[in-house]
């Protein structure tokens, strides 16, 4: 019983928090602006992680600056793909009626898309690097420095992205498609341009955390699934479009990962998740914030 | 529209005579497509069944493939062939009416990710289960040849079509596509909502197991990661999505576009048949969203015009 209250614990899972704040945060973005459930968002992080990884690799350009670079790959992207697909399907009354199922279809083709690009161009072997794996002490518990840069840029990027929302105009006006989309396009907010914005903020977010993941995790073209999978258990514990919820999804999906598994064994890692993740939604369907509505 | 329905059931009824014949003319790679096919279209129409007139899009089918390959694996040489097959489809239904009665409680994408959830906790499950009891992979031996296989498989293929044929011609079909549409109104007008979308979840879980069953003695080795793979339950909405997911001929063309593309492709460029894969998939969605069949029936009624 010891082990479970040691701060190796508690910074292992801080560590996790983090990442999965920031990843849920992207998909939370897409979903709760357009009602589009991005099943690439893994795969986008993976494009993330392969940009940090090639460039320190080939170029010996630190991840700390490289992730600029993903961050700006991955939301061209993201523009790009708003641009030539989803303005038409989010318009298209046909498509509309169904758009949730819609999108899923569409990303899920897009996700197949690029783990197989990935494979093509890179082989299907994974990749890791040995960046910043100085062993440092900290609060009683012995860390590895990448995973404490992880930490910090994480919960900086993910605090950043709160207080853009409650604090600024912009972010302002995407809470408020978020809450009342025509409600918000009546009272002069640019739906279209705002869909674009979120578009290229949520895949960005998404090759950042790929481009911090990478740095402490083997990266792999289809590797990309289970975080897809970690933050859609997240939003919806969470209640899905709610940014806050996403956060306290975050905390709890890590606390059971870690403390679940040094309670058990690693071997049981996915039946507790899953088994967390459907218990919460049959008993709350709307999500732990959730507010009940169609 | 007796015009078309003719030509379908000659069509139809060619297609039967030609698939009960194949394994006389054709050789084992031939009938080894078949199989894969047949499995395909079994599998697609129970999906349709459920998932394309209810629009609860079900990213869990993998799991009953699994359950059923999973007893038939448990049960190998313990019992005959012919009492497992049944018990399989029956153990599917029975987990569909578990997972169904909480899970259709809720809608959409909540609906989607807990089916993929439920269908990954189960995996896991066996998986532990499996290494509790210190098994890795069970081997069959002794298995029935291809060809018994195939008229198993074929006579599967044809009641799976049967039952999307009928029941989206019947009043219960009639309903979930009420529900499809809109539920709350659905339930105001007195359909029993939750009656019908349970008992078409559970009807629709009975073939997969079979399918799962009949594929284990197929491929003769049982691997949880591989039968429960979220895989099987995405090939199974592409097939549909292609194909055309409202009516009964939608996934025999669905699985024959995608079975004769992978024998293209797959041994050759596996990775470009994926991205192939993908295209399609945003392309059928975003332009033909009805599918082959859909297009191919707008077609000929507007010809008709």
């Amino acid at each position: 019983m010891d082990t479970l209250f040691s701060s190796q614990l508690l910074v292992a899972m801080l560590v996790l928090a983090a990442v999965y704040a920031l990843i849920a945060l992207g998909l939370n973005l897409i979903y709760g602006t357009m009602r589009l459930l991005n099943v690439a968002h893994g795969e986008i992080m993976m494009l993330g992680g392969y940009v940090s990884y090639w460039a320190f690799v080939k170029l010996g350009i630190v991840p700390l600056i490289s992730m600029l670079a993903a961050i700006l790959l991955t939301a061209i992207l993201g523009a790009l793909c708003y641009l030539t697909i989803f303005k038409a399907v989010v318009r298209n009354r046909a498509l509309a009626a169904r758009l949730e199922s819609n999108s899923l279809l569409i990303f899920f083709g897009l996700s197949i898309i690029i783990q197989n690009l990935l494979s093509l161009s890179f082989s299907a072997d994974p990749r890791s690097y040995a960046y910043l794996d100085a062993i440092i002490p900290i609060i009683g518990a012995r860390v590895e420095l990448n995973r404490l840069v992880e930490l910090a840029i994480g919960a900086a990027a993910t605090a950043a992205c709160v207080i853009f929302f409650r604090y600024s105009r912009l972010g302002l006006a995407i809470r408020a498609l978020i809450q009342q989309r025509d409600a918000a396009s009546l009272i002069g907010i640019d739906a279209e341009k705002i869909n674009l914005l979120v578009f290229s903020l949520g895949f960005a977010i998404a090759g950042l955390a790929g481009s911090l993941v990478g740095m402490t995790t083997a990266i792999s073209p289809f590797g990309g699934f289970s975080y897809t999978i970690s933050a859609f258990i997240i939003i919806i514990l969470g209640g899905l479009g709610n940014l806050a919820g996403g956060l306290l999804g975050a905390v709890l999906l890590s606390f059971v990962e870690i403390y679940g598994v040094a309670a058990t064994s690693s071997a049981y890692r996915s039946i507790l998740v899953y088994g967390v993740f459907i218990a919460i939604l049959l008993v709350r369907p709307q999500g732990l914030l959730g507010r009940k509505s169609a | 529209m007796t015009k078309t329905a003719l030509t379908e059931i000659i069509v139809a009824v060619v297609g039967v005579v030609f698939l009960t014949l194949a394994p006389l003319y054709l050789g084992a790679y031939w009938l080894g497509v078949l199989l894969q096919l047949l499995s395909w279209v079994a599998l697609t129409e129970s999906w349709v069944a459920f998932s394309g007139l209810s629009g609860y899009v079900s990213l869990g089918h993998a799991v009953f493939y699994g359950l059923g390959a999973y007893i038939m694996a448990l049960l190998w040489q313990e019992a005959p062939i012919w009492q497992i097959l049944p018990l399989a489809g029956m153990a599917s239904v029975i987990l569909a009416i578990v997972i169904g009665y909480p899970a259709l409680r809720v809608r959409g994408p909540y609906f989607v990710i807990l089916t993929l959830g439920l269908s990954e906790f189960i995996k896991y499950i066996v998986v532990a289960l499996e290494a509790a009891i210190g098994s890795s992979g069970r081997l069959l031996l002794g298995t029935p040849d291809p060809e018994v296989l195939y008229y198993l498989l074929l006579a599967l293929a044809i009641v799976a079509t049967a039952l999307t044929f009928w029941l989206s011609r019947s009043r219960w079909g009639v309903g979930l596509r009420a529900i499809r549409e809109d539920e709350t109104a659905a339930g105001t007008l007195g359909v029993p909502v939750a009656f019908l979308k349970t008992g078409a979840f559970a009807l629709s879980a009975f073939i997969p197991g079979v399918v799962g069953a009949i594929w284990v003695m197929r491929t003769t080795y049982f691997e949880p990661l591989e039968l429960f793979s979220p895989a099987v339950s995405f090939s199974i909405v592409t097939i549909a999505i292609v194909g055309g997911s409202d009516q009964a001929p939608g996934p025999i063309l669905g699985a024959t576009f995608i079975v004769i593309l992978s024998e293209l492709l797959w041994a050759r460029a596996p990775q470009v048949y994926l991205v192939l894969l993908g295209l399609l998939l945003i392309f059928f969605v975003l332009f033909l969203p009805r599918g082959i069949y859909g297009q191919i029936a707008a077609f000929y009624s507007g010809k008709r015009r």
